[in-house]
Order: C-alpha cells, then sequence, then structure tokens
C-alpha cells in the first residue's frame, strides 16, 4: 500500500515537475524541490502583494543545504538570476536567514490577520483566520506564543512606525522649505490626532485589545512602543532638552495620549469631534501649565531679588554693615 | 553424543550470563561474550544455530543477538534496542513484538508507571497545540487513541465556546442578521477529525474498543502503517502528533520527513516524548525510580519484565532536548521549539512546515 502511494507520487512529480530535473524517486529529494518551490510561491504570493523587495526564494533553499540534491540547487540559482539577492546571501549561517524569514512569515501573518479583527475579535482566531488568508493551515497560530497579544503589539507597532514615517516625511517638506513650522502645540495635537485616527477601523474592539496590552506579561512591550512613540513625537516637535524637561515633558505627553484614547474609546459624535475638541484642551492646559511654571520662576527670582535688597537696606540703616 | 569443546565454552560463559546481573554486569557479560564468540566464529557458523536453540532453554534473558550482528556486519547496520545492540531490520520486529504482548495491559500500565501524570502531559500537549475547530489531525503510533480522543473533546468544547461569545455578542441581533443565521446553518459545524496511525494491529483495537466504550462514532479513523512510510499522500494534516512513539522509530529522520511531507503548508509537527533530566537530583531519583520500580510493575500487572526493561533502555538511549531540537531543523522544520514538563522528564518538541 505505502508502495503504491509512492510510485503514484513519483508519478506525479515527474509530471508536475517538468522544469526541474528529478533523479529518481528518493523521497527525501523530491520533497526539499516540492518545498522550495512550494515557499517560493507563498513568497511569489507576497511580492505581489507587497511594494518593496522582500526576502527572495533562495534563502529558504540556504535552509534545505543539508543532503540537498544537484537538482534543487540548480533551481536555486536559477531563481537567483531571477530576484537578484542583495544582503541575504552574505549572511553566515542558515540560522541568520531563517530567523529573518521566520519574523517576516509572522508579520505577515498578523498583517493579514488585522482584517478580521472587527470579526473576531483580538483572538487567536483572526489570526487563524489571517494565516488562511495566505494559505498556511491554521495549525501555524502555535507560532505565536503569546496569541491575542503578539497580534495587539505588532498592530501598535505598525502605527507607530506609520507614524514616524508621516512626521518623518513632514520633517523633510519643511526643511526642504516646502511647509512652514509647526508651532509646538499645533504640531503635538496633529501628531496625536494622526496617530488615534489609525484605531478608527478597530474603535469598536479596541477597548478589548487595551486590556490585552495591560496585561502583566504585556507591560513591558507595550509600555516600550508607548514610550518610543512619544519620544518620537517630541523629536520631530523639535525637542532638544538635556534637562529635567526631557522627562517632563514626555510624561505629559504620554498623560494627553492615553486620555484622549480614553475619551475616543467611548466617543460617539460624528468624526470624534469631541475627541479633538478634548485633545485641544489638554494640551491648552499642558502649554498654560508651562507659561505658568516660567512666569512663577521669574516671579520668584525677582521677588527673592527684592527681598535680599530689602535686608541689605536695613542692615546699612542699622549701621551693622559698617566695616571697623 | 559429546557436545564439542567451544560448545561448552560458549554455554559455560551464556550461563554465567545468564543470572540475574544489572545492566552494567550485563554490558560486561556481553563483551566478554563477543570475545569468545568472534575466538570461535570462523569455524563454528553451524554451530552457532545449534547453540543459539540450546541457549534459549538455558536463560531466559542474555539475547544473543551480537553474534548475529557480527555475523551479518557486511550486510546491515545494526541500531539500538532499549541497551542491546541488534540489527535494524529485526528492531522493527522486536517492537512489534513488544507493543503486541503489551496492549491489552497498555492503559492500565501508564497509569500505574507514571502514577496518573501522562494525563496531565497528554492534557498539557493539547493545550500547547491549541487546535482550532475544523483541522485534520494525524496521531502516528497513536495505539489506544488518547491522543486522538483529547483532540476531538477539545475542538468540540472550543466550537462551543466560540459559539457561545458570538451568540453573547450578537445580544441584539437585526432582523437581517437573525435570517442569515437560519440560511447559513444548513453548513453546520467544521468537522475536526482525527486519524490513528499504528503500525500495531494489536494496539488499534484496543483503541477501538475504548472508542466504542467512550461512545465517539465520528471524525475518528484507524489505520496500520509504518511512520517511516505513512500511507498517505503528502499535504493531508494540520497537525501531525507522535506522542511516546518516535523512540521507537529505527529511523527517526525518515520518521520526521514522512511528517513533513503528509503536512499541510503551515501544518504543525508535535512531539511528546521522554527527554533527559535537567536537575541531577531528580536525575537519581529518576533513574532508580526507573530502573527498579517500572519493571518490576511491569512484571507484577502485565506479567512482561523484558518489555518494559526495553521501555526504560530506550528513554536512556533518546537524543536529549538540544539534540532532537537539531534533528527536527535539519528534516525541514521551522520555529522549532521545546517544552520541558516535570523537570525534563518528559519533553513536547514542536516544528512548523511553513
Amino acid at each position: 500500500m505505502a508502495a503504491l502511494i509512492r510510485g503514484l507520487r513519483a508519478g506525479r512529480v515527474l509530471r508536475g515537475l517538468g522544469s526541474v530535473a528529478v533523479q529518481g524517486t528518493l523521497s527525501p529529494q523530491c520533497s526539499n524541490v516540492r518545498r522550495g518551490f512550494h515557499r517560493a510561491a507563498l513568497l511569489r504570493l507576497a511580492n505581489d502583494s507587497k511594494s518593496d523587495t522582500s526576502v527572495p526564494p533562495p534563502s529558504y533553499h540556504e535552509v534545505d543545504t543539508a543532503g540537498e540534491s544537484s537538482s534543487s540547487s540548480a533551481h536555486g540559482e536559477s531563481s537567483e538570476d531571477a530576484q537578484p539577492n542583495t544582503s541575504f546571501q552574505d549572511q553566515s549561517g542558515e540560522h541568520g536567514e531563517d530567523y529573518e524569514t521566520e519574523e517576516q512569515l509572522q508579520a505577515r501573518i498578523l498583517t493579514a490577520a488585522l482584517e478580521f479583527v472587527p470579526q473576531h475579535g483580538w483572538t487567536v482566531e483572526a489570526i487563524a483566520a489571517g494565516a488562511e488568508t495566505l494559505g498556511l493551515s491554521s495549525a501555524s497560530t502555535g507560532m505565536f506564543n503569546n496569541g491575542a497579544g503578539d497580534l495587539a503589539l505588532h498592530f501598535v507597532a505598525q502605527c507607530n512606525a506609520q507614524l514616524a514615517e508621516t512626521l518623518a516625511e513632514q520633517n523633510n517638506q519643511v526643511q526642504l522649505g516646502q511647509a512652514e513650522s509647526k508651532k509646538t502645540a499645533e504640531f503635538l495635537r496633529d501628531a496625536v490626532e494622526v496617530r488615534l485616527r489609525m484605531l478608527i477601523p478597530y474603535i469598536d474592539t479596541w477597548p478589548q485589545a487595551m486590556s490585552i496590552l495591560l496585561l502583566p506579561h504585556n507591560i513591558p512591550d507595550s509600555l516600550k512602543h508607548l514610550s518610543t512613540m512619544v519620544d518620537d513625537i517630541w523629536y520631530y516637535a523639535g525637542d532638544r532638552s538635556t534637562d529635567v524637561n526631557w522627562y517632563t515633558r514626555r510624561a505629559a505627553l504620554t498623560g494627553i495620549y492615553n486620555t484622549t484614547e480614553l475619551v475616543m474609546v467611548q466617543d460617539s459624535s460624528p468624526d470624534f469631534e469631541e475627541t479633538w475638541a478634548f485633545l485641544d484642551n489638554r494640551i491648552k492646559d499642558v502649554v498654560n501649565m508651562a507659561n505658568t511654571a516660567k512666569q512663577v520662576q521669574a516671579t520668584g527670582e525677582a521677588v527673592v531679588q527684592g527681598l535680599m535688597g530689602a535686608a541689605i537696606t536695613l542692615k546699612n540703616l542699622t549701621g551693622m554693615n559698617q566695616r571697623r | 553424543m559429546k557436545d564439542p569443546p567451544e560448545l561448552q565454552l560458549v554455554a559455560l560463559r551464556v550461563y554465567d550470563a545468564s543470572s540475574y546481573v544489572t545492566e552494567l554486569e550485563r554490558n560486561m557479560a556481553a563483551s566478554v561474550r563477543t570475545l569468545a564468540l568472534r575466538a570461535l566464529s570462523d569455524s563454528t557458523r553451524n554451530i552457532q544455530h545449534v547453540s543459539r536453540c540450546r541457549i534459549k532453554h538455558l536463560c531466559c534473558r542474555a539475547e544473543i543477538t551480537g553474534r548475529r550482528a557480527y555475523s551479518d556486519s557486511t550486510e546491515g547496520r545494526s541500531t539500538h534496542f532499549g541497551f542491546q545492540t541488534v540489527p535494524e531490520e529485526e528492531k522493527a520486529e522486536k517492537v512489534y513484538k513488544v507493543f503486541e504482548n503489551v496492549a491489552k495491559k497498555y492503559d492500565v500500565m501508564n497509569d500505574a508507571m507514571s502514577l496518573g501524570i501522562h494525563r496531565l502531559w497528554k492534557d498539557t500537549l493539547l493545550n500547547t497545540m491549541n487546535p482550532q475547530p475544523g483541522l485534520r489531525l494525524l496521531d502516528t503510533a497513536g495505539g489506544t487513541g488518547d491522543i486522538s480522543f483529547r483532540f476531538l473533546e477539545y475542538t468540540r468544547s472550543m466550537y462551543d465556546r466560540q459559539q457561545r461569545l458570538r451568540a453573547k455578542s450578537h445580544q441584539t441581533p437585526s432582523w437581517q442578521d437573525i435570517a442569515d443565521h437560519y440560511v447559513s446553518d444548513k453548513a453546520g459545524p467544521p468537522q475536526s477529525r482525527a486519524v490513528v496511525c499504528d503500525i500495531n494491529k494489536e494496539m488499534l483495537k484496543v483503541g477501538k474498543q475504548r472508542a466504542e466504550k467512550a461512545g465517539i462514532i465520528t471524525g475518528l479513523s484507524w489505520v496500520v502503517g509504518d511512520a517511516e512510510e505513512l500511507p498517505f499522500d503528502d499535504d493531508q494534516f494540520d497537525i501531525y502528533t507522535i506522542a511516546f512513539g518516535i523512540r521507537n522509530v529505527t529511523h527517526i529522520e525518515q520518521a520526521l520527513q514522512e511528517a513533513l511531507r503528509v503536512l499541510k503548508p503551515g501544518g504543525r509537527f508535535m512531539c511528546l516524548e521522554f527527554s533527559k533530566v535537567t536537575n541531577p537530583l531528580l536525575t537519581r531519583l529518576y533513574d532508580a525510580y526507573s530502573f527498579q520500580m517500572i519493571p518490576v510493575l511491569g512484571e507484577v500487572i502485565a506479567g512482561d519484565w523484558k518489555s518494559y526493561q526495553y521501555l526504560v533502555e530506550s528513554i536512556r538511549k533518546f537524543p536529549d532536548q538540544e539534540t532532537f531540537k537539531e534533528m527536527i531543523e535539519d528534516a525541514g522544520f521551522f520555529c522549532v521549539q521545546y517544552f520541558n514538563l516535570t523537570g525534563g522528564i518528559v519533553a513536547i518538541h514542536s516544528g512548523f512546515k511553513l
């Protein structure tokens, strides 16, 4: 029975892989070649959907070097000619390329899974549905040890990357002189609005994502994402401070962002107008606080100087200041 | 007819070895035996056959297969069967006999030897797998079907849970939703299917009886097959499991390659197997328990000392966690990781076909 299946398989292989010289019917070699093809097919799917350069198929072939037949390496070479391999070929060891392609595949699955979040929520079912659109079995959700946490963190990282791109683009335009630079308050307001608008497609299920990000084992990662985002915004706003202001500014913006996010989640006004009004008010508050702090400091200095002057005058009057 | 002196010498040596010995002494006796026999081998090929029959009467435990390995060394390679060395062709046969003998008492012995902890190990395997409803499972060396039963149970309860959550979030459905619900209900729940594959018919028989008793009718198939040469087409299964079976396979690499072949892209390979204990104190306790208690339990409960001696020896012969992980990676799986259970007594290895 097994021999029969082997024979059928051999026949199918010979018919199907006409372009590659198949040496005999040794199953490991056939499976290697077919695997290479299959992964090439997977990546071609990805290449169609992504515009920027992605990992070329030969990287998978480097993995199969253990006991590989010349037929599959010939196939590898032909596909290498088709897609120029840039930096991956120079990496030493199979594992370097392995990890990059594994992580990239995981990122692709999670991106595909985001489509299904409105339907399934931030759960493993959404990841399973995403994997299925890529042609993988839903058993591949086992790759994500953190399950829904991985999905939420991936989304947050993606949004932050988009925000950083947008801010860098705006900065470029200002430096080239094509746009005017904004005042700090306005800049902060716009940046936070852009970032929060990315949540709008998922706003119904966002409370679930927020609760997932607050789970103890996810807190380090979510805090890291939040702090890098706030740092990015302040950097592009022009903050180059090196004193305690660095901390106070970031703490203030973190507070603004979190509270505005909470308001947005329960906002039902058209296009979230109330949220943006709330954001305006909070930023005004912070700016007022900063101005008040400066004034208090200036006033304090003036008061102290006045008192010093008064004390010296008194000493002069009473004659205690004379040197004998 | 008086026996030739060479045969008497052989019989004496073997008789020494046949008295109760620990594994160490048995190894020494084995090496002494092979030395003596090598001195006689060229001229005594005929007598070897005769003496083997005689020796079977003398002792029941010392199996003189090392001699056959020497005379057949030009033909086939040899592998380990517990702490013995046997030709590769013989190992599959011997393993078959072991499991044929233990089939009826397999589940009882599992409970007795592991004090019931094997149920927790198998539950942990299912929790790690976290299968979605509607997947196909291939349970290789599945024998009495423990993993398959748990898989069907898990997917059924997972499906019920999903339905409940969906109902909760649709508390006030619109008329359109209700109409759609009636229409789509015809499809029914996605059916998860499990295929139990084992090389041993006796184990499958016991498994079928268990399934009937538990009332599991649909979604389960029983197939006789060899893990090194599975009778399935490519890209058939979502999950491939092999629980406490891969150490009995003669060519582990071949079994891994077959697993890769029958899995769908994105499919998961999971292996639950005894492994190296990491804690040194636990190692001593575990060794003492394995070699002193388990064969005794085997003799008392199942009436079979040798099979359970083979079991504990085969655990020692199996590669450790890191080595096995490398073997899985070499076969072509990605994202390979392992989880130690009960301090390393058991390990779950998992890899993906991407």
